[in-house]
């Protein structure tokens, strides 16, 4: 069988890129990686068959650039792209670009994703197919009275989002009207930033409920199922941090229900290709829904662990205008499956973006774990894009032992040079209220926030290391400072070619 | 016996090291640890019954040490006299830096501001996050060195405040 596309082009960066990289390398199918200045060295660029530089590190001239990933494509000889997550990958302008330049989008079509991405719109479309939704906004607005009229009428606590959203940037919880207009100019300041786009609207902010979403797959043949749920509930500031699948929430019924109208919204949508449908679901099992992702998610792994489908794969037959093959009718979950997402990021001091020098970098490894990663030892942490660097998923029979195999990996996995959040995650998993499944969007402000943060405990463990550390390079060196240099994998890639750049 | 003497976070560790086979003891006040080199930077301590695997790494002057929970970064006391790049910055609560080079997106004081502990007085915007840098103490707006929109490193300060007004 001949590959279903002749190259593709991941217009994306870090660990989704090489992610998008290997599905293709699985279907024969060769890839170019594109990359910024501050990315000349990044792990995407190493691995992909062919590279192309696309610009200055600033994400508007280079990987929010639809010119430049476009000449990309052609100059390299790409019949498909794939967008990943984040940057273009809901901007619907790139999937028009791409149709009018003769390039398979590998994504939903260029209007369900523009009618999805105006979470405004996508709301009276919803409505009209019966799909239950939360209080709030009718339309979107640059104007603060008219976010304080609508909050008046939802009642506070209000939350304001980004109409081309997602990921949690350009969101604000809104408590009381005073701090109504910071709040707005907060979120379309880091909406305009993460979309290109400062449309904002406000919605009424549900307390404590669990976030459910459903992952769906839908051919050009008119064919769409559902893959399950994945539960997000375990964020900070917006940012799901812990994701997991099965939820503990759900029932076989709630689950049935809520699945049909994940494909609902899906066929009402005219989508193809994966998408997610995400929902708020209160105590009391109702469930609303919130918007549809047009993407593939950062959590898609915890999905394949239990369903077994490789989504970016899928992706990419159904973009070929494959029909949904055999293995996708009457899917079951097959035991438990957590992801934890490993930013840049100093867990002990307010979660503050850390930036620095890969020093050292070790996987976890045992059955059942899966690490997907975009970082290498040497690598630099900028602070151009997303801390995220890496994601660890496990696998396990059932969800205890789900939880104690993700302990034990995220203790394993070994990363100097950056701070991370692994600690806190640690204490987050083995929490009893998590233990007891009593997960809810608020669950960290309302049970990690107490928690202790010195490391005075480890102090002497830590001088211990640091003595070894010392005495081997005295010895090694006859007592001058010999500084360890860390090895890149460009440092002894040998013989290996680049593919022509382009652009600046 | 080698001795030596680290700070972590502003405590000050002294320890003293006996080299043991490929291994080291390692006492730590009233602690002994036996350490073992494997490879790839990965070692092994032992403390009793309790065994731990740890990743660490000396990397311009500063020892990174990764526990599994925790990362720890250790500066030998020593380099710190001698003023290498490890040198603890010694930063007065009269000077606000951010804490990674970004953009301001929001001054939130002017000059001549009261302002209290912890309080917010510029968002510095890095990684695609807003992070809200804070009055490390009590006091008053003396200087502002940028504007709304400027890029600032770590070295140079945003603010400066007169202490205790």
């Amino acid at each position: 069988m001949s590959p279903l596309f002749k190259k593709i082009l991941v217009a994306n960066r870090s660990e989704i890129a090489v992610r998008v990289i290997r599905a293709c390398r699985s279907l024969g199918i060769p890839t170019v990686a594109v990359y910024s200045e501050a990315d000349a060295h990044s792990k995407h660029r190493l691995i992909a068959d062919q590279s192309a530089l696309i610009g200055p590190p600033s994400p508007r001239e280079s990987y929010l650039n639809i010119d430049r990933i476009i000449a990309a494509a052609k100059e390299t000889g790409c019949d498909a792209l794939h967008p990943g997550y984040g940057f273009l990958a809901e901007n619907p302008l790139l999937p028009k670009r791409c149709a009018e330049e003769g390039i398979v989008f590998i994504g939903p079509g260029t209007e369900a994703m523009r009618l999805l991405g105006n979470k405004v719109e996508s709301r009276v479309k919803m409505a009209d197919a019966g799909v239950p939704l939360i209080p709030g906004m009718k339309g979107s607005s640059a104007d603060v009275t008219q976010f304080e009229k609508a909050a008046a009428i939802a009642g506070y606590p209000v939350i304001i989002k980004a109409a081309a959203g997602g990921g949690g940037k350009g969101m604000r919880i809104v408590h009381e009207k005073s701090q109504l207009a910071d709040a707005l100019g907060a979120a379309q300041r880091e909406a305009l930033n993460a979309f290109g786009d400062d449309t904002v609207y406000l919605e009424k902010y549900l307390s404590d409920p669990r976030h459910i979403e459903f992952q769906v797959l839908a051919d050009h043949h008119g064919h769409c199922v559902h893959l399950f749920e994945r539960e997000c509930s375990i964020q900070r500031r917006h940012q799901k941090i812990i994701e997991e699948t099965p939820s503990t929430a759900l029932t076989e019924e709630l689950r049935a229900r809520m699945g049909n109208d994940a494909v609902k919204v899906a066929q009402a949508a005219g989508y193809t290709n994966a998408g997610t449908v995400e929902f708020l679901l209160d105590k009391t099992g109702k469930y609303f829904f919130l918007e549809m992702n047009t993407r593939i998610q950062v959590e898609h792994p915890i999905t394949e662990m239990v369903v077994g489908v490789d989504l970016v794969v899928e992706q990419i037959k159904v973009a070929a205008g494959l029909p949904l093959g055999d293995h996708l009718k009457n899917l079951s979950q097959r035991g438990h499956a957590i992801e934890c997402r490993i930013y840049a990021e100093d867990g002990e001091n307010n979660f503050m973006p850390s930036i620095g020098t890969i020093v050292h970098y070790s996987e976890p490894e045992g059955p059942g774990i899966r690490v997907d990663s975009g970082i290498m030892s040497g690598m630099e942490i900028g602070i151009h894009y997303d801390p995220i660097m890496a994601k660890l998923i496990v696998h396990a029979p059932d969800r205890n032992t789900a939880i104690a195999k993700m302990t034990d990996a995220l203790e394993q996995f070994k990363i100097l040079g950056v701070k991370t959040s692994r600690r806190f995650m640690i204490e987050a998993l083995n929490h009893p209220e998590f233990i007891a499944g009593r997960t809810y969007t608020s669950f960290i402000g309302d049970h990690m926030s107490a928690r202790a943060t010195g490391s005075d405990d480890y102090h002497a463990l830590a001088a211990a290391v640091a003595s070894a550390v010392a005495g081997s390079s005295t010895r090694t060196a006859g007592g001058s400072d010999k500084r360890l240099t860390v090895a890149t994998p460009w440092d002894t890639v040998g013989a290996w070619q680049i593919g022509d750049a382009i652009g600046e | 016996m080698n001795k030596y003497q680290f700070s972590c976070d502003g405590a000050k560790l002294e320890t003293s090291v006996e080299r043991v086979g490929q291994g080291w003891h390692v006492s730590v006040g009233e602690a002994v640890y036996e350490v073992d080199a494997l490879p790839h930077g990965l070692f092994a301590v032992t403390n009793g019954q309790c065994r731990h695997m740890a990743a660490a790494v000396k990397h311009k002057g500063i020892i990174y040490v990764d526990l599994g929970r925790v990362q720890l970064e250790l500066t030998e006391s020593s380099d710190a006299v001698s003023g290498g790049e490890a040198g603890e910055l010694h930063r007065e609560k009269d000077k606000v830096f951010a804490p990674m080079p970004g953009r301001i997106v929001k001054l939130m004081v002017s000059v001549g501001d009261q302002v209290t502990e912890k309080q917010q007085l510029v968002i510095v915007e890095a990684m695609k996050m807003e992070n809200p840098v804070c009055a490390l103490a009590a006091g008053k707006v003396k200087a502002i060195h940028f504007a709304q929109g400027d890029q600032v490193d770590t070295e140079s300060p945003i603010v400066e405040l007169e202490i205790g007004l």
